[in-house]
């Protein structure tokens, strides 16, 4: 089974910092693996995805993705593999306010040409339009501007958004945090049904207790950081 | 992508349309400079033609013009009845037109004049002028008569047969006014879009008349009745002349080439002191010394334009902050860096785009509809003709300019961090 991601000796402070927020000596998840990350509020979860999705840069060799060493590619080919092959429900969703929810999952295949590849059979749109209906958005709703949705309604297009076009990996960072049970349950299924025919490797933030058990693999980042900069003293 | 940056330009319309009015006005200002400037000098090079020679008591060449052509300032040296007669009789000659000038209506220059000037004076491209009510003075047996420009008549409300008062001295307000001869208007001319407009045109003998340096045949003669039909237009060269100085002369030759050596014949005339100039090397000189004030306004409108488009730039700059997230966002889903610099480029050339389209069809609005405006409070004459090579190359380097500008904030954003924008809370 080859890895997906693969991360040594990872070492990460931020600017101004003073101790390493994250000190990481090892840690892997395969292809095609569920893995639920958990830790307190300010622990360093949010900023550790960023480092596997290349948003924040890390040291040579400290952070491997689908086999490619994030520090030794160039910005261009780092935006290319997590345009391509990550899907990243952010936190805090990211959505530009002013299109709407239809044109905020379709933008996710504009500068993705693996994507757009992977789904030659069916239309993006069609597919937009399938993944927001399957996540309980009304057809009216898909046309909305984003600003004009719930916060539970934006998190939904964030995920379809992160869906669209399968990619290899999906980092989902608390994103069941604004949804009520009947459209978080809904959500799980679509992501999990996603996941089982593509093979993708899911990582997983939640501070949900009653997921936890859909997910063969936890991990306590306390466990596996020894960095202390996020760590109230 | 256009789609993008155009649906982000949509969201922040506010500033942008305040961005594209201040672009629109910018190159509405440098259009219209531009044109005034150059109808300026074709409306300048316009105001005589066809006249070979104007003669004049010894003088500058400027001044000369100025005054007879332009009818601004006051020649203090004249020229002799008996040296405009010399001046008719030299060979070549074949029509001449007598001014003298001195007196005003309102502000308005009174000419007195001979018909010749009706019959021979052209101006722009050889028209000959024309009455738009009455006639010129040969019909009529008074003296104390009055054709009017077509600008003097519509400022002062003046039509055929209203009397006016003629004052003497250049100012608006004069002391001593020829109240004894209100003046009879017989004629009024058609617009011209020259100084002929604003002119106040009087037989020669009127001049004389109110000046006390004429009188009339009947007056000093005891057969009023013969001398009715008299015609005054052809004074017998020992009769009294109408008046016994002349400020300018216009002369028309049989040929032009013959101008050159005229002119030195009369230069050097013994009988007094003259000058002779050509009209069409004497505007040019003097357009040439007004260049600087051409310059000037070309610098002031580029200006303009240059504070049009810094303001762009900063509105530009000022939403880079705003949109920090929005760019990062782009670059998350994987837009490239290159994406974000050209969506910023677009977004400007798109802003001027429109402000420059903007900035014409309301150059176009104004000298459409506010032409007659123009026309009557400044006294400027522009017309709406199509875009000249030059105005369409003014309108391309100002999109240039604003292309080449916005890269400055582009490369800016180009050069954000991609965490910069995405760590920014909601
Ligand atoms: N842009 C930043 N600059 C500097 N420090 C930051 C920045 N973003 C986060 N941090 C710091 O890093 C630490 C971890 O932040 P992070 O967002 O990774 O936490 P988290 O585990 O995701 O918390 P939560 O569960 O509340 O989302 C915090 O102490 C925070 O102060
Ligand atoms: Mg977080």
């Amino acid at each position: 089974m080859s890895t997906c991601v693969e991360l040594k000796q990872l070492q990460f402070t931020w600017p101004g910092a003073q101790l390493p927020l994250l000190s990481i000596p090892e840690l892997t998840i395969n292809r095609g693996e569920r893995v639920l990350l958990r830790g307190a509020s300010g622990s360093g979860k949010s900023t550790l995805l960023g480092l596997i999705a290349g948003i924040h840069t890390s040291g040579p060799g400290q952070v491997k993705v689908l086999g490619e060493d994030l520090a030794g590619l160039s910005q261009h080919r780092r935006d290319r593999l997590r345009a391509n092959d990550i899907g990243y429900i952010f936190q805090q969703f990211n959505l530009l306010p002013y299109l709407s929810a239809m044109a905020n999952v379709t933008l996710a295949c504009q500068f993705a040409p693996a994507r757009r590849q992977r789904l030659a059979q069916q239309s993006i749109s069609a597919e937009a339009e399938n993944l927001l209906t399957r996540l309980g958005l009304t057809a009216a709703q898909q046309r909305q501007p984003a600003h004009q949705l719930s916060v539970g309604q934006q998190q939904r297009v964030a995920a379809a958004r992160a869906l669209l076009g399968s990619p290899a990996l999906i980092i989902a960072d608390e994103p069941t945090s604004a949804l009520d049970q009947a459209h978080r349950d809904d959500f799980i299924q679509l992501l999990f049904e996603a996941c089982d025919a593509q093979q993708t490797t899911l990582l997983f933030v939640t501070h949900d207790a009653t997921l936890a058990p859909l997910f063969p693999r936890a991990i306590e980042l306390s466990d596996i950081n020894h960095g202390g900069g996020g760590r109230d003293v | 992508m256009f789609k993008l940056a155009i649906a982000s330009l949509w969201n922040r319309r506010g500033s942008v349309w305040l961005t594209i009015l201040a672009i629109a006005v910018s190159t509405l200002l440098l259009l219209g400079v531009e044109r005034i400037r150059v109808q300026t000098q074709a409306n300048f090079s316009n105001t005589i033609s066809g006249t070979d020679l104007i003669v004049g008591a010894r003088t500058g060449s400027t001044e000369l013009l100025l005054s007879s052509v332009f009818h601004i300032g006051n020649l203090s040296n004249t020229l002799s009845w008996q040296s405009y007669e010399h001046l008719r009789e030299l060979p070549g000659v074949t029509w001449h037109i007598p001014m003298a000038m001195g007196d005003s209506v309102h502000g308005f220059p009174v000419i007195a004049t001979t018909d010749a000037l009706f019959e021979r004076f052209k101006y722009g491209n050889k028209r000959p002028l024309q009455f738009a009510a009455g006639g010129s003075f040969q019909q009529h047996d008074e003296l104390t008569i009055a054709v009017l420009g077509a600008e003097a008549a519509s400022e002062r409300q003046l039509q055929v047969n209203d009397d006016l008062i003629v004052a003497h001295g250049t100012g608006e307000i004069s002391f001593s006014q020829h109240d004894a001869h209100p003046f009879r208007v017989v004629g009024v001319l058609k617009r011209t879009g020259t100084p002929i407009d604003r002119g106040v045109f009087i037989p020669l003998e009127a001049q004389g008349l109110v000046h006390g340096e004429y009188l009339p045949a009947d007056e000093h003669d005891d057969h009023a009745g013969e001398d009715h039909q008299h015609d005054r237009h052809e004074h017998e060269a020992h009769q009294e002349p109408p008046v016994y100085t002349l400020s300018a002369v216009l002369l028309g030759l049989e040929n032009p080439a013959l101008a050159l050596r005229l002119q030195r014949t009369i230069n050097t005339y013994r009988g007094e002191a003259l000058s002779a100039i050509m009209p069409g090397l004497a505007l040019q000189n003097f357009w040439r010394t007004l260049s600087l004030f051409e310059r000037a306004l070309v610098a002031i409108s580029v200006l303009v334009v240059i504070t049009g488009l810094l303001g762009m730039l900063t509105t530009l700059l000022a939403s880079l902050r705003e949109r920090r997230r929005e760019m990062a966002v782009l670059r998350s889903i994987g837009a490239g860096p290159i994406t974000i610099l050209g969506l910023l480029v677009v977004e400007a050339f798109v802003v001027t785009l429109v402000g420059v389209m903007l900035g014409t069809v309301g150059l176009y609005s104004v000298l459409i509809f506010g032409a007659e405006l123009l026309q009557q409070q400044l006294g400027i004459h522009v017309s709406a003709s199509v875009l000249t090579l030059r105005e369409l190359y003014l309108l391309l380097a100002i999109l240039l300019a604003a292309t080449v500008l916005s890269l400055f904030p582009a490369w800016r954003a180009y050069r954000n961090a991609l965490a910069d924008g995405l760590t920014v809370k909601l």
